[in-house]
C-alpha cells in the first residue's frame, strides 16, 4: 500500500495528529493536557472494545439468522422493540462499542428501528449510568428523565424508520453463508484475482458475486488466508458440511 | 471496570470455551474475524478518542458550565445542547457536573439538555457511525436526538 493510501484511508486519523501538532506548537502545556485526558478513554477503549469484537463475532457465528429476526426482527413487533431496549440497557461502554455489534445484527436482518433504539439506549440510559444519575442527582430527577427519555427513542426512531430504508444502510454482503465486511475491505482486490468466479470489486471494495455453482472450499480458504485484513468471512467452517445461508 | 463490563468478559470467555468446544475451526475463523473488526476499526477508534481529549483541554467542561450560568435561558439551553454534542464524557464527570451546574443557578432546562446530548448526540463519533450505518442513519440519528434532548429538558423543566 503506498503511503497516499494509507493517508486517505485514516483521514480523520491524520487530521487530529496534525491538530495535536499544532496545539504541540502554540500551548505545549495544553497539548500534554490533551493527551492525559485521552489516557482515560484509551483505558475505557482497551477495557471494552476486545471483548466487543469477539462476542460480536462469536455471535454471528453461532446464533442463526433466524433466531435474531425471531427477537429482533420485523416480525417481533412490540417484543423487539422492548428487547432493543433491553439490549441497549444493560451494555457497557461507550456508544462506538455499540456499532460493531448493531452492524452485526443489521446483516442478520434487524430492522432500522430496532437499530437505532439499541444505539440510543446504549448511548443514554445504561444502567450503570443510571445508577450514577441517581446518586448525583436524586431518584425524582433520574426517573423522570428516563421514562422522558424512553419515550423519546421510541418516537424518534420510529420517525427515523419511516425515512431510512434498510438499503440507506451500507450493505455487508452476504451470500451463502459468505460474507465480505465492507468496513475492514481495504480494496486490496486480492480476492478478485485469488477467485475471481466469487469475488468481484465495486467502488473499491471487494463483494461476494451470486453464484449457483459448489464453492472450491481449498481455494475458498487460501483466498479467506490471504485477505490482508481477514474481512471475509464464512458462516459455515469449510470443514462443516451443513449449509449456513 | 464496572459490573456489567466485568459480566461481558466473563460471558464472553464462557462462550468462547463453549464454541471451542463445539467446534475449533468455526472458532478460529470468529476470532480472526473479530481481530479484522478491531483492525477496520481502530483507526477511527483512536482518532475519536485523542479528538475528545482535544477538545476537553480546550473547552474544558468548567469554563462551559462558568458561561452557561450566566446566560438567559433559551441561549444558555441552546450552548449547553451543543457543547453536549462535541464531547463525550464520562457519567462520573458529567453526572457531579450537571449537580454542580444546578446548584450553581442553572436551570434544570440547560442542565438536562447539556447531560441528553452529552451521551446521545456524537460530533466526534459521526464520521465512524456515518461509515458503519450510511449518512441518512447517522443524520436522522443525531439530528432527532438533539430536537429530542431539547424537548426532554423543556419538559423536565416544567415538571420539576
Amino acid at each position: 500500500m503506498n503511503i497516499w493510501r494509507a493517508v486517505k484511508k485514516n483521514a480523520f486519523l491524520v487530521l487530529v495528529a496534525a491538530a495535536y501538532i499544532a496545539v504541540f506548537i502554540v500551548r505545549p502545556g495544553m497539548g500534554s493536557a490533551s493527551v492525559k485526558d485521552s489516557v482515560y478513554y484509551l483505558k475505557e477503549m482497551i477495557m471494552i472494545m476486545p471483548v466487543i469484537f469477539v462476542l460480536t463475532a462469536l455471535l454471528d457465528t453461532w446464533v442463526p439468522k433466524e433466531k435474531i429476526m425471531k427477537y429482533l426482527g420485523r416480525e417481533a413487533k412490540a417484543k423487539g422493540i422492548v428487547l432493543s431496549l433491553v439490549l441497549g440497557s444493560i451494555s457497557a461502554g461507550p456508544i462506538y462499542a455499540a456499532f460493531p455489534l448493531c452492524v452485526m445484527l443489521h446483516k442478520k436482518g434487524v430492522p432500522v428501528r430496532n437499530l437505532m433504539i439499541i444505539l440510543s439506549a446504549w448511548a443514554v440510559i445504561k444502567v450503570p449510568m443510571l445508577l450514577n444519575e441517581m446518586k448525583f442527582l436524586g431518584l425524582q430527577f433520574m426517573a423522570v428523565r428516563w421514562v422522558l427519555t424512553v419515550i423519546s427513542i421510541l418516537v424518534f426512531s420510529w420517525i427515523a424508520a419511516k425515512i431510512i430504508k434498510d438499503s440507506d444502510l451500507p450493505r455487508h454482503e452476504d451470500q451463502n453463508g459468505l460474507t465480505v465486511n465492507q468496513s475492514a475491505c481495504i480494496g486490496c482486490a486480492l480476492c478478485e484475482k485469488n477467485y475471481p468466479a466469487l469475488f468481484a470489486m465495486r467502488h473499491n471494495k471487494a463483494f461476494v458475486k451470486t453464484v449457483d455453482m459448489p464453492v472450491e472450499k481449498g481455494r475458498l480458504i487460501q483466498t479467506m488466508d490471504e485477505c490482508p485484513v481477514q474481512a471475509i468471512a464464512y458462516a459455515a467452517a469449510p470443514s462443516d458440511t451443513r449449509h449456513a445461508g | 471496570m464496572d459490573i456489567l463490563t466485568l459480566f461481558m468478559w466473563l460471558g464472553t470467555a464462557a462462550f468462547l470455551i463453549f464454541s471451542f468446544v463445539r467446534d475449533r475451526h468455526r472458532t478460529k475463523r470468529a476470532l480472526k474475524m473479530a481481530f479484522g473488526m478491531g483492525k477496520g476499526m481502530l483507526s477511527s477508534i483512536l482518532s475519536i478518542i485523542f479528538l475528545i481529549g482535544l477538545v476537553l483541554s480546550i473547552l474544558p467542561p468548567e469554563d462551559i458550565a462558568a458561561f452557561i450560568s450566566g446566560q438567559p435561558l433559551f441561549l444558555s439551553t441552546v450552548v449547553s445542547a451543543a457543547f453536549g454534542t462535541i464531547t463525550l464524557i464520562p457519567a462520573f464527570i458529567a453526572f457531579p457536573l450537571v449537580g454542580i451546574l444546578l446548584g450553581s443557578g442553572v436551570g434544570i432546562v440547560s442542565a438536562v439538555a447539556f447531560l441528553t446530548t452529552l451521551t446521545m448526540v456524537g460530533v466526534v463519533t459521526f464520521p465512524l457511525e456515518r461509515r458503519e450505518f450510511g449518512t441518512k442513519f447517522a443524520m436522522l440519528r443525531n439530528g432527532l436526538s438533539f430536537l429530542f434532548a431539547i424537548i426532554i429538558a423543556l419538559i423536565m423543566g416544567v415538571i420539576l
